[in-house]
C-alpha cells in the first residue's frame, strides 16, 4: 500500500492599512557658519507572516494494523509585537476535507495537528477551514534564516481503521494547504 | 569629468554674478541648506526590495568654489539613523548624499561624521537664482531592516548640517 500526500504552503499577510500622514514639518536652514535643517521620516511596517520549510509527506507501505503518523518541523515567522499568528488548514477533499484520493476509490481521511514549537510528534488537532489562534512563534527572521532553524511542528496521521479501508498497492494523494495569518 | 563639469558650473555662476554686479565678497564663509521636505515612505509593502526616497535640496556655500561638507544625525540612540514606534522598537535606515540634484543614490553618510569634498553650484543663498536645487538627499530603508522590524508605524527626525569648507 502506498499513500502519497503532498503539501502546499501558503503564507498570508494582513496588511495594515494605516499610513502615517503628517503635515510637512521639515525645517529649513538659515545662512550661517553652519546651517541646520531637519526632516521627519515616517514609515509603516505592515503585519506579515510566512511559513516555510515544509516537506511533502509520503506514507509508504504503511502497516494497516497501526496508525501511521508523520511529523515535521517548519518555520513560521510573524512580525507582530507578540510574534503571534493563527493557522488554518484545508485539504483537497470535498469542501476542504482532509482526505486522500486514488481515482474512483473511496477517499481516505487523515488528521492534521499543529504545535507552535518544533520537534513535536503531537499537537492541537486542526479542523479544515477553522483557524487555530493564539499561537506564538520563536522565529526572529523570515525563513528562520537566523535564530531558531524551525519554530513549529506539523503532524499528519492516518488512523489504522482508515488504513485498513485502503486498497493495497493503490496510490493515494492529496494536498494540504496551510494558511498562516499574523496576529 | 564630473569635477570639470562642476568647476565649469561654478565659474559660470561666478561670472554671472560679476556681470550682474550682484557679487560681494563674503565677510566669512557661510552656508545654507533649505528646500528640505519630510520623507514619507508610507506602507513598506514589499519586503523583498529596498525602499528609497530621494529629494533634491538647495545646498549653498560660500566656501572656495562652493565647497562644503555635510553632516547628518538621526534621532535614534547616539544619533543613530533609526526610526522608532514609540514602544521601543526601531527601524534602521541609511542616508546618502549627492552634491548634484536629481540623483537617486549618493555617498553613504555615517551619523555625526562629515562628508567632505562637496561642491555647490548655487548662485545665491536659497537657490533663488539659477538652479532651484543643487544636491540630493537620499534615505533608504533596506529590505533586511524591514524584515527585522516589528509591525507598526515608525517616525524619526533626520538632522542635516551644512558647513562651508
Amino acid at each position: 500500500m502506498r499513500i502519497v500526500s503532498s503539501l502546499a504552503l501558503l503564507g498570508s499577510a494582513a496588511v495594515a492599512s494605516f499610513c502615517a500622514a503628517s503635515a510637512d514639518a521639515a525645517t529649513q536652514g538659515s545662512l550661517g557658519a553652519t546651517s541646520t535643517g531637519t526632516v521627519t521620516i515616517t514609515a509603516t511596517v505592515p503585519n506579515r507572516a510566512q511559513i516555510t520549510g515544509l516537506s511533502d509527506i509520503s506514507f509508504t507501505n504503511a502497516d494497516p494494523s497501526t496508525s501511521a503518523s508523520s511529523a515535521q518541523n517548519s518555520c513560521v515567522w510573524s512580525n507582530t509585537a507578540t510574534r503571534g499568528y493563527s493557522i488554518t488548514a484545508s485539504g483537497s477533499g470535498t469542501a476542504g476535507a482532509f482526505t486522500l484520493t486514488s481515482g474512483a476509490l473511496a477517499p481516505v481521511p487523515y488528521s492534521v495537528q499543529w504545535a507552535a514549537t518544533s520537534g513535536q510528534t503531537s499537537g492541537t488537532a486542526l479542523a479544515t477551514g477553522t483557524a487555530l489562534t493564539g499561537l506564538t512563534s520563536t522565529a526572529t527572521r523570515p525563513t528562520c534564516s537566523s535564530g531558531p532553524a524551525t519554530s513549529s511542528s506539523l503532524v499528519v496521521s492516518i488512523a489504522a481503521t482508515d488504513l485498513q479501508d485502503m486498497v493495497a498497492s493503490a496510490s493515494y494523494t492529496g494536498t494540504l494547504t496551510l494558511l498562516v495569518t499574523p496576529q | 569629468m564630473k569635477r570639470f563639469q562642476r568647476l565649469t558650473r561654478i565659474l559660470g555662476a561666478a561670472a554671472l554674478l560679476l556681470i550682474g554686479g550682484a557679487a560681494a565678497a563674503p565677510a566669512s564663509a557661510q552656508a545654507r541648506i533649505n528646500k528640505l521636505s519630510d520623507v514619507a515612505f508610507g506602507t513598506l509593502s514589499n519586503f523583498a526590495t529596498d525602499s528609497v526616497q530621494a529629494q533634491s535640496v538647495c545646498a549653498y556655500s560660500l566656501g572656495l568654489l562652493g565647497a562644503y561638507h555635510v553632516t547628518a544625525s538621526g534621532s535614534g540612540t547616539g544619533g543613530a539613523f533609526t526610526l522608532g514606534n514609540g514602544a521601543g522598537a526601531t527601524l534602521a535606515y541609511e542616508v546618502q548624499w549627492n552634491d548634484s540634484a536629481g540623483q537617486s543614490s549618493g555617498t553613504a553618510l555615517t551619523s555625526g561624521s562629515a562628508l567632505t569634498g562637496q561642491y555647490s553650484g548655487a548662485l545665491l543663498s536659497g537657490c533663488t537664482l539659477g538652479a532651484a536645487t543643487t544636491a540630493s538627499l537620499i534615505v533608504v530603508i533596506r529590505a533586511t531592516a524591514m524584515t527585522t522590524a516589528t509591525a507598526g508605524s515608525y517616525s524619526g527626525v533626520l538632522t542635516i548640517i551644512l558647513a562651508p569648507n
